[in-house]
This record gives structure tokens, sequence and C-alpha cells, in this order.
């Protein structure tokens, strides 16, 4: 790679195997965010002192703009050798990325193995009209390859490319066509705001500041706002992070699996082929009872790539941020089609889990003994195993659903405390790829429990046998 | 399919147990180092001189014992059992846990001995598959066992693999 870079060929598509740049703009507008987080860390630094010490001296002022006119140069130098040295290539079968200054990295996806693929709009880049491709494939830590940035056209056209090639779909030409698109449902900007409402944090810290206004007033000193202002922050921007990820968050079909858009600022396309949903977990917190919303996370290998288990949810493992239950019922329909496909229970008694308690709707529960374990929630604990999918129901207060298809069952495990001994009970866990979703079923009687185990493990192995989903989905269709 | 004793226990599959090695590696690491803090004990009592302080030293003394107990009896639990399709590994004496790794998930398979365990003679198998958490590892193998484990594991998941 000692050519110069050559700037985007008309009449070249960016799937025709050539090793290509990324586009020219790329150094300064991700060089532009390290200037952005030093102004942010300057502003947090120097605000406290501006409000007790008054406007800082010239000479000081001069050093800090210095400093930050330094970052600013050595961050431009940086990401313009960065796009120097970064090129991609696709072929029928792999998508490449060579990438670093100081380290050298190529990273290969057989796109066989691709999982996901998301097209990522900052709200810089949507300035000028660019986006970054992102590929999921399966893999430990963060093993996506980013494409950052390209035009929004050749972003659009590699995705449908790669989608198209991962399907094993014939077409003509280089670049595959956009896969038409069937919208199905689109989340009201208001339900969005007022679910953000409908929240314990959101009320506590709303709580929090009527009290400090309140006790401020009376005081008739302005100390309990600033002693605030640390909670405040905090508050408002989960909820700002929250409200901008999911605005007009809209659930799609095509032939290359489930599509997702959403985002203020940032605006993010995903799209996730069939069968890469490895599990499903419908969720209700309890302010959302009122109006029966529910939220639906999934786990896809390589989302969440890069951080740690406990964090949560993340933006993209939201299949719906917040739907009705007949909404949510039809996302989780649409992201396992097993559900529906092979003659199935059908979405009803998916219906009856969100709810129900004991044996309603045919869940094996967790008997009398479980009382002194978990002494609310213990009649809510329960499992039930369709042809395609297993259940596993828990939560009074927050209600909770998961659903693994048996063909994505990954390993098992039954645990078993002293106090479970002694009451005749075990836990029974499926473990899934990374993600929110950790479907575990607590206090079953021991025995059901072990039975359990035994005949998963085997469903398992069968519906991996005769899984037609694997892939490239598209053949043989 | 099932087992009429403990259901935690399956008693129709063939459990090999894991060497007694393991437990004296385990002994090593976690008595040592309360040993180490009873002679500190020890030291700084006979630095203050007081008779009581001593007595002192008996406590991590006596939390080494238990520990040398427990880990025995730990170690006991460990098992593993291969079947047909899948891998059975059990582990835990209060808090017990039975996990079953299908061979077909098995994305791939480690074999891994630190200094220690060398020393020993002994060596840990641990499988991989997709999900992070399926935690199943098999310690305290002798080394060539270990790598017929692992061979055995890997042809048997070769076979089986079919994607995530």
């Amino acid at each position: 790679m000692t050519t110069g870079p050559t700037s985007t060929i008309p009449g070249r598509t960016p799937t025709d195997g050539e090793w290509r740049p990324l586009h020219p703009l790329t150094p300064f507008v991700r060089g532009w965010k390290v200037v952005a987080a030093a102004l942010v860390v300057v502003g947090q630094q120097r605000g406290g002192d501006l409000a007790q010490r008054g406007l800082p001296s010239r000479t000081e002022a001069l050093i800090t703009l210095a400093a930050i006119a330094g970052l600013a140069v050595l961050a431009g130098v940086y990401a313009l050798l960065a796009w120097r040295r970064a090129r991609y290539r696709v072929d029928a079968d792999v998508l490449q990325l060579r990438t670093g200054v100081l380290f050298r990295q190529e990273r290969q996806a057989p796109l066989d193995r691709l999982q996901a693929v998301d097209v990522v709009r900052p709200l810089l880049a949507r300035f000028f009209g660019l986006a970054e491709l992102s590929l999921e494939v399966a893999g430990s830590g963060d093993s996506s390859i980013r494409l950052s940035l390209l035009r929004e056209a050749d972003a659009q056209a590699l995705r449908s490319t790669l989608l198209a090639r991962a399907a094993g779909l014939a077409y003509e030409g280089d670049v595959a066509p956009e896969a038409p698109e069937h919208e199905v449902l689109t989340v009201p900007v208001a339900r969005t705001v007022e679910s953000l409402l409908r929240n314990g944090s959101t009320l506590v810290g709303l709580l929090l500041l009527v009290g400090t206004v309140v006790a401020a007033v009376v005081l008739g000193s302005p100390a309990p706002l600033v002693g605030l202002l640390p909670i405040g922050f905090t508050v408002i921007s989960v909820v700002w992070t929250r409200f901008t990820g999911g605005f007009g968050f809209r659930v799609a079909t095509s032939p290359d699996g489930v599509r997702l858009h959403h985002g203020l600022l940032t605006t993010r396309s995903q799209t996730v082929p069939p069968g890469r949903v490895q599990a499903v977990r419908m969720r209700q917190p309890l302010l959302w009872r009122g109006r029966d919303w529910w939220r639906v996370e999934v786990n896809v290998a390589g989302y969440g790539g890069g951080r740690s288990q406990d964090q949560g949810a993340v933006e993209e493992n939201l299949l719906l941020t917040v739907g009705t239950r007949a909404e949510a019922l039809m996302v989780v329909g649409l992201a396992l089609p097993e559900l529906a496909a092979a003659a199935d229970i059908g979405l009803d008694v998916v219906a009856a889990g969100l709810t129900g308690s004991g044996p309603q709707g045919g869940f094996t529960s967790s008997p009398r003994g479980a009382r002194w374990l978990d002494p609310i929630g213990w009649r809510r604990h329960g499992v039930l195993v369709t042809r395609a999918v297993l259940l596993a129901r828990r939560g009074v207060l927050v209600r909770e659903l998961d659903l693994v298809p048996h063909a994505r069952t990954q390993s098992l495990a039954l645990l078993q405390g002293p106090l479970q001994r002694r009451l005749g009970l075990a836990s029974f866990a499926v473990h899934s790829t990374r993600g929110p979703v950790r479907p575990s079923v607590q206090h079953l009687p021991a025995d059901v429990a072990a039975t359990l185990l035994h005949q998963q493990a085997e469903r398992a192995m069968s519906a991996r046998a005769d899984s037609t989903h694997d892939g490239r989905w598209m053949m043989g269709r | 399919m099932r087992s009429p004793g403990d259901p935690m226990v399956p008693d129709d599959v063939a459990w090999s147990a894991v060497s007694p090695r393991l437990a004296l590696g385990r002994r090593i690491v976690a008595c040592g180092s309360l040993l180490v803090l009873a002679v500190a004990v020890v030291v700084i009592a006979g630095v203050v001189g007081s008779p009581v302080a001593f007595l002192g030293a008996l406590v991590p003394l006596a939390l080494a014992g238990w520990v040398w107990w427990l880990i025995g009896r730990q170690v006991a639990a460990i098992a593993y059992a291969e079947r047909d399709d899948d891998l059975l590994v059990r582990r835990g004496v209060m808090f017990r846990s039975l996990a079953v790794v299908p061979y077909g998930r098995m994305q791939f398979v480690d074999v891994e001995a630190g200094p220690l365990d060398r020393a020993l003679g002994i060596a840990r198998v641990q499988l991989h598959t997709a999900a992070a958490r399926s935690d199943a590892s098999i310690p305290g193998l002798a080394p060539d066992q270990a790598a017929t484990l692992r061979d055995r594991l890997a042809r048997r998941g070769e076979a089986r693999l079919a994607g995530l």
C-alpha cells in the first residue's frame, strides 16, 4: 500500500472486488470528535472555576486555546494517516478491511457468517451525506467490521450487495438492487416521550428536581441546586440518550430480514437477516402496565461487542423500544418466524406467557415450596417448550418473557443452591450469545428441571439438524 | 432419560473424576497465602510482645484447615461425562451446577496449564461456544489425557458443527 489514495473513480461500484479507500472527508469528520471531546473536558474542568473565580486570565485562556488547537492538529494528522491506510474490498465471499497507522490490522469477514448489517449516520456525517457501514460477524469481543465513512449511496449499495451475497442470491451486475421494504410499524414520538416519563428513575429524578427547586426557593439560596447538578445531569443525559436513540423507531420487513430504523441525531438502520436472532426478551416495567406497553430486546451474535455482559440492553439490541402488546407480539413473530411457521403454538400462547401465572397457558411453574425462596414472584416462574421455541416466564413487578429457538440454544445448565436442594428445587438456564437476554427459569422441581435439561439438549441437536435458516438463507428458495 | 437418583448427578452416564493433584495445587495457593498471613501475625505479635496477639495467628491457621478440607470436597465434586451428542460437566458442593454442552455448539477447545499446573502435571480443558456464559471447563486433567480429550471433542464438534 505505497501508492497514495485514489479518489472514487466514477462509473465504478464499491463492490467490484478492488481495494478501495474510505471517503476523503472521513479524517475531518472523525478528527472533529476528538476536539469536541476535548472541549467537553475543558468545559467540565473549567466550568466550575468560572462560577467561583470569574473569567480566567488572558494567559490562561491563551494556553487552553493553544492546547486545544494543538490537540486538533494532532487528531487531524492522525485521522488523515488512518484514512490513508484504510482500504476495504468486497468480493463474492468476504469483506476485508485494512487499517492501522502503527499497528496494522487486516480483518476479514466471511459473508456466510454475516449476522447483521447496520448503516449508521452520525450527526456530522449526515451534513456531508456520509454514513458508516457496520457488519457484524459472530465473534468474541468486538468483532464487527466498521467502514467509516462512505458516501451514503455507496453504503446503501454495499449493504444490499453484502446481504444478497450472504443470502446466496443471484443478481445482475456488480451491485445488488435494494431489497423492497415493507413497513410494519412506527413508534409515535408521543409514546416514546410518555414511556420515558413512565420510568422509575426519571420520576425519582423529577421529584428530586422539584424538591431541590422548592428547597432553593424556601432557603433563598442556590446551594441545593448546585448540589443537584451532577445527578440532574446524569438523569437528563440518560433520558436524552434513550430519547434520541429510540426516536422515530420504525420496524420494516424485507427479503433481507427485519429492518429497524431509529435515531434523532445519529440515525441507525439495522438489518437482521432471518435466523440471526438468538433470543428474544419481552419486558414490561411496572409503570408501563397501565398502558400495556412492552419492550422487545434481542440477542444477535456480534451486537453489543466490546461491552460487558451486565450493561443490559443497548440501542442496537432493541427490536422495539415501546409498543402495545399486539405490536410487540407481531415484532416477536417477525424475529422468530419459527413460532408461526412450523404449525407451532402461535402467538396466543406467547401472549398467555406475558401475564399468566401458575400453570396458565400450559406452563410448567414452580411448586409451592418455592414460596420460601421467592414469596412474591414464585407463581410467575415458569417454562413452556413448544416445537421450535422455549419460553421462560418470570417477574411480578417487572414482567419478563424470554424466547429461545431450540436451534439457537448454545449450552444449558442446571443450578442448585443449598436451600433449593432442601426444597427439591433447581434452576434451569439456557446460554445464549452475548446480549441483554439471559434466559433462565428459577425454582423448578429438581426432577422436572433435570428432564428438561436432557430433553432440551436433544431438541437443540435435532432442531439444528433440520434448521433451514443457516448460512445462505435464500439458497434453494 | 431421567434417572431415579439425584437429578443433579444423573447416574446413567459414566462420570470421570479429575485428578486429586488439582486439589493439591489449589491447596498450595489458598493455604499458602493463609500461612503467610499467620506468619505475619506471629511476627507482629513478637514485635508488640503481647502473648494474646499470638493467639491471633490461630485464626488464619484454622481458616487454612477449613479451606484444606473444603477444596478436597470441591475437587471431588468436579466430574465430566462424554455422552454421544454432548458433554456433561458437574461441579460444586453447596452450590451445585450441571452443564450440558452439545458437541455441535463448540466453536473451539483450549488446553491451558499455568506454571504450578505444569509442575503438578495437570491441565485444564476449556470449551468455547458462541455463548459467553457457557463456562464449560474441566480442570485437573493429566496433560496427555487433556490433549486426547481435546482432540476427541474437537473431532466430534467438527462432525456436528452447523453455524451458530
